[in-house]
């Protein structure tokens, strides 16, 4: 069964690079596409490769500090991490900004939406498959490796170990979360970079280009498009990648880790357990993703080879639900003689043997509940949206308020799925069954993270179609596409703040096991004393910390965006010939511009979310930072959703409003919804996404590092 | 090569140019170093024409710059100048986006709307602004205004008739810009009372001056030129004329 982990992994990269030479092997269309689409290409390059340099930096200190303090496999494991991170990110942008212009060219020359959207789903086949491929073939060379071949997952290395300076923890544990860290701290990295630099652009593009100005969108005179273009991969291609990415392997290590605290627990309570379960509990994650893997390559294949229809949305939702049918399906009979011989009394599964399979599925169908919810509240579709392009008649303030009252409303439906998905899982499987769920909402990431890139592709691909100034017929199919993206970006990101919550629990319970430590012998009671003053000190300042750190990101893309909308403004006063069309803008300055500002600013949030529960840990002790995690993940799912919201329905209430209602394009309610998508744009592409990976990486970095700081902190001195 | 222009929005002027009307009107609508971005609506004339401007001074002043670059406007009027030309002098009329696109509007001969509905809205643009609402067709609305017969007159008048959109339906109003964004109640008083057989209204003021909401998107048959020497109506280009044809102006038009 192991067999069936790297087999997955490598088939799916196998198929990414088949998907990525077939794309790129298309024409490129025209002499003028494929020169903007160069300068959209060697905007991407420049920064990733300067974004990479700096985190290289960062990732290295950080690999020193696990081979001094923790131990040198942690170290390994989270280079390996965050080397799989950043080549699904660093391939899957690649792809995009090869897709883009062919995805236009395709459109050019067969004037079909559905040949064009197979084009575009491809190149996004490519990321979704590399974040599938290289998440488990990292944690299958982790499983093997220090698992198996130097013996971490021996029935008698699944105890505490001390290390040189005293420090105890269970090694395998410490493996699989060190390499979860390197996995989250390059996609906090390319999130936070990516969407300071893609809302920088956007926000530059659109203040002054459209609205000063007058200019449609994408038009080549604005200096800043190729800019929001390049944006658009770096963000929401490289930024979306790494994210789901880490949020997949996540997922997985939280089911491993409990796994190995649950046989610890169990054994020194002085039950028995076999041994071979203990195995398979470890194993059966990754089984039950490698299963996913191959569904999800057959919803892609699906899309590839049929003959597709012109409603794109449809089509996509087919290819998602083929993947998802067929992986509910694999992996029931996967569970059903996995555990078949297995005595499972023992570790709650109380449903039986297909006790985790259910908590799956519980868990996929809790995934689809929360998209649907977001698709509600931000769909034009549906009355909260609309309720929000009504507003707008009235003024900027009652859409910026109709929006919040959206946004605010539209957390607790989604929370309420989470919590009996929780308490339904927790009934089934126990805690390990809240981690089943988290997986089985990510089991198809790979089709749902396809789905998710040829959003920004189809975006792109109409930019260029508007820039080489392809037919009006052209250039409607790619916005149809792109509109389309729009509504599955904001389902994808339900599912991403859905599965973070889970997961969040899933650590936080390891993280009290840790903490617990050795001298748990006779059994480990997972209590958090929210009496303990440090404890609810540590929630409260949990609670402010994600308002602090969006607080940061959004100043970061108000910075940017106003050094944008100086530069963009100094171009048109110094050139008249550029609104005129006689001169070329300087398009480099202004993706300089969004890169600096980017780069400058990302540092900042990033580090905090590292930092913080170390620091806080070795100054206040393990009670505060248990109080810390739950304070953080309780406010930061709350105010991802609530951003991710309110961020979409502004954006679709402009747009329902340009498709003809209150006015339409140019009248007060228009103008006012522009302000609204404007003030949500940071909200939903920077803030949201980032939240859910702060929510992790401060869980993993406080597993990793909180036998040290219960051993070593300035209160244990008092 | 000199050319003239009579701006009939958002000023009336005429205006000798060496630019051709496309570069002019751009030139016109963001500036070279203004930086402003405004919609024109001007008419092409042939120049030369009896009358009291003087042609003479544009011809000695209108040249290039001596580094070569053409003469972008020299005024000649900016009072008057619409009923001192007479229509066989017009030409082609063009629209100027904020953006300096520029779309040229054909000469047509004038005929009631297929699709009248017993009353219409005209945004008046030259020389007044004000929005009416009239039961006449558009050639008897420019007959009324400029005949003599009524204390408020023009001897010349440049008016675009404009969508109406379903007043109990604003919500699906369709992409109409600024046009009803206020008013609403009073528009609709205002059409009831020229569409009322007891009250006998042909025309009603709506607003007084209304210029700033006025947008291409709400254009519907035209733009009509009308003085004593008959009514001139310039066609506009329908949708799927606009996307095939001119698509980028449209786009900044806010059309599509």
């Amino acid at each position: 069964m192991i067999g069936l982990i790297i087999i997955a992994a490598l088939a799916a990269l196998i198929f990414a690079a088949i998907n990525f030479y077939g794309v790129k092997r298309r024409d490129a269309g025209t002499d003028q596409m494929q020169e903007i689409a160069a300068s959209i290409q060697e905007g991407a390059d420049a920064f990733i490769k300067h974004e990479y340099k700096i985190i290289a930096v960062v990732a290295a200190c950080i690999a020193i500090l696990l081979a001094v303090v923790v131990s040198w496999y942690s170290a390994v494991s989270f280079v390996l991490g965050a080397v799989m991170s950043a080549s699904a990110g660093w391939i899957g942008m690649k792809i995009a900004t090869i897709s883009n212009v062919r995805v236009a060219n395709e459109a050019k020359e067969t004037r079909d939406i559905g040949k064009t959207l197979k084009v575009a789903f491809q190149g996004g086949s490519v990321m979704g498959l590399c974040v599938g491929g290289f998440a488990l073939l990292g944690l299958f060379i982790i499983y093997m490796v220090f698992g198996k071949w130097l013996g971490q997952l021996n029935p008698e290395n699944l105890s505490f170990h001390k290390n040189w300076l005293g420090i105890s923890d269970i090694p395998f544990t410490m493996t699989v979360s060190s390499y979860a860290l390197g996995c989250s701290v390059i996609a906090m990295f390319n999130r936070v970079g990516g969407g300071i630099f893609t809302k920088a652009a956007d926000m530059g593009a659109d203040l002054v280009g459209k609205t000063e100005a007058g200019i449609p969108e994408d038009d080549p005179r604005n200096p800043a498009t190729i800019a929001d273009n390049v944006g658009d991969n770096v963000g929401d291609v490289a930024g979306l990648g790494s994210d789901l990415l880490e949020s997949y392997v996540g997922s997985l290590i939280s089911a491993i880790v409990l796994a190995a605290y649950t046989f610890f627990s169990v054994r020194n309570t002085g039950q028995s357990i076999s041994e071979t379960l203990v195995s398979k509990l470890v194993s059966y994650p990754l089984v039950f993703a490698a299963l996913g893997l191959f569904s999800s390559m057959f919803g892609v294949l699906y899309l590839l080879l049929k003959k597709v229809s012109k409603n794109p949305h449809k089509e996509l939702n087919r290819a998602t639900f083929a993947g998802a049918g067929i992986t509910l399906i694999s992996t029931g009979i996967l569970t059903w003689f996995y555990f078949s011989a297995e005595q499972v009394a023992p570790i709650s599964f109380n449903l039986g043997i297909l006790s985790p399979w259910v908590c799956a599925v519980l868990g996929i169908v809790s995934g689809i509940i929360i998209g649907q919810m977001a698709e509600h509240y931000t769909s034009y579709d549906f009355k909260p949206t609309q309720g929000i392009a009504a507003a707008s008649k009235e003024g900027a303030a009652l859409t910026i308020t109709q929006g919040m009252a959206v946004g605010m409303t539209s957390v607790i439906a989604p929370v309420i799925t989470l919590g009996i998905c929780i308490i339904a899982a927790n009934a089934t499987a126990g805690l390990y069954g809240v981690a089943m769920a988290a997986i089985g909402m990510l089991s198809f990431v790979t089709v749902t993270v396809s789905v998710d890139t040829y959003g920004p592709i189809a975006d792109n691909a109409g930019g260029i179609s508007e820039m080489a100034k392809l037919d009006p017929e052209v250039r409607e199919i790619t916005d149809e596409l792109d509109a389309v993206g729009n509504t599955t970006a904001a389902i994808g990101k339900g599912f991403a703040i859905g599965s973070a919550a889970l997961a969040a629990l899933s650590l936080f319970a390891s993280y009290l096991y840790a903490q617990a430590g050795e001298n748990s012998a006779g059994g480990i009671d997972l209590i958090l004393n929210m009496v303990n003053t440090m404890t609810l000190v540590g929630a409260l300042a949990g609670a402010a910390l994600p308002y602090l750190f969006s607080g940061i990101l959004i100043e970061a893309v108000a910075n940017a965006a106003r050094k944008m909308v100086q530069e963009v403004r100094r171009q048109f006063a110094s050139d008249p010939g550029i609104i005129t069309g006689e001169s070329k803008p300087d398009y480099k300055t202004c993706i300089s511009i969004s890169s600096a500002g980017a780069l400058a600013e990302m540092k900042f949030p990033a580090i905090i979310s590292v930092a913080t529960p170390i620091v806080s840990g070795f100054i206040f002790g393990p009670e505060f930072v248990g109080g810390l995690l739950i304070g953080t993940t309780l406010s930061a799912i709350m105010l991802a959703l609530y951003t991710a919201n309110a961020g979409g329905a502004w954006d679709n209430a402009k747009k329902y409003i340009e498709h003809g209602h209150y006015g339409g394009k140019g009248s007060d309610a228009h103008k006012a919804a522009v302000i609204g998508d404007t003030v949500g744009d940071p909200l939903k592409d920077t803030v949201g996404p980032s939240l859910d990976i702060l929510i992790k990486i401060m869980a993993v970095v406080s597993l990793i590092s909180v036998s040290i700081f219960s051993k070593f902190n300035l209160f244990s001195l008092f | 090569m000199i050319y003239y222009y009579l701006t009939v929005f958002p000023m009336e002027a005429l205006i000798a140019s060496e630019l051709d009307p496309k570069a002019f009107g751009s030139y016109m609508a963001t500036g070279s170093r203004k930086g402003s971005a405004e919609q024109l609506i001007f008419i092409e004339v042939e120049g030369g024409f009896e009358s009291s401007f003087d042609w003479d001074f544009a011809g000695k002043n209108c040249v290039a710059h001596s580094s070569g670059e053409p003469k972008h406007s020299l005024y000649l009027s900016i009072y008057r100048v619409l009923e001192n030309t007479p229509h066989e002098k017009m030409k082609s009329m063009y629209l100027v986006t904020k953006d300096g696109r520029t779309l040229q509007l054909y000469k047509n001969t004038c005929k009631v709307p297929g699709n009248w509905k017993g009353y219409a809205m005209y945004q008046e643009l030259c020389p007044v602004h004000p929005l009416i609402v009239s039961s006449l067709n558009p050639q008897q609305f420019s007959e009324y205004i400029i005949s003599d017969s009524d204390k408020v007159t023009v001897p010349a008048i440049v008016f675009a008739d404009v969508k109406l959109i379903d007043f109990d339906d604003y919500e699906n109003s369709g992409n109409v810009g600024s046009m009803y964004d206020r008013n609403l109640g009073h528009m609709k008083d205002c059409i009831e009372s020229v569409k009322s057989e007891k009250k006998k209204k042909q025309t009603k003021t709506i607003d007084r001056s209304f210029s700033s909401s006025f947008t291409y998107q709400i254009i519907d048959t035209g733009i009509y030129a009308a003085s004593l020497d008959g009514i001139i109506l310039y066609t506009m280009p329908t949708r799927e004329e606009l996307k095939q044809n001119h698509y980028d102006w449209g786009r900044s038009a806010n059309i599509f």
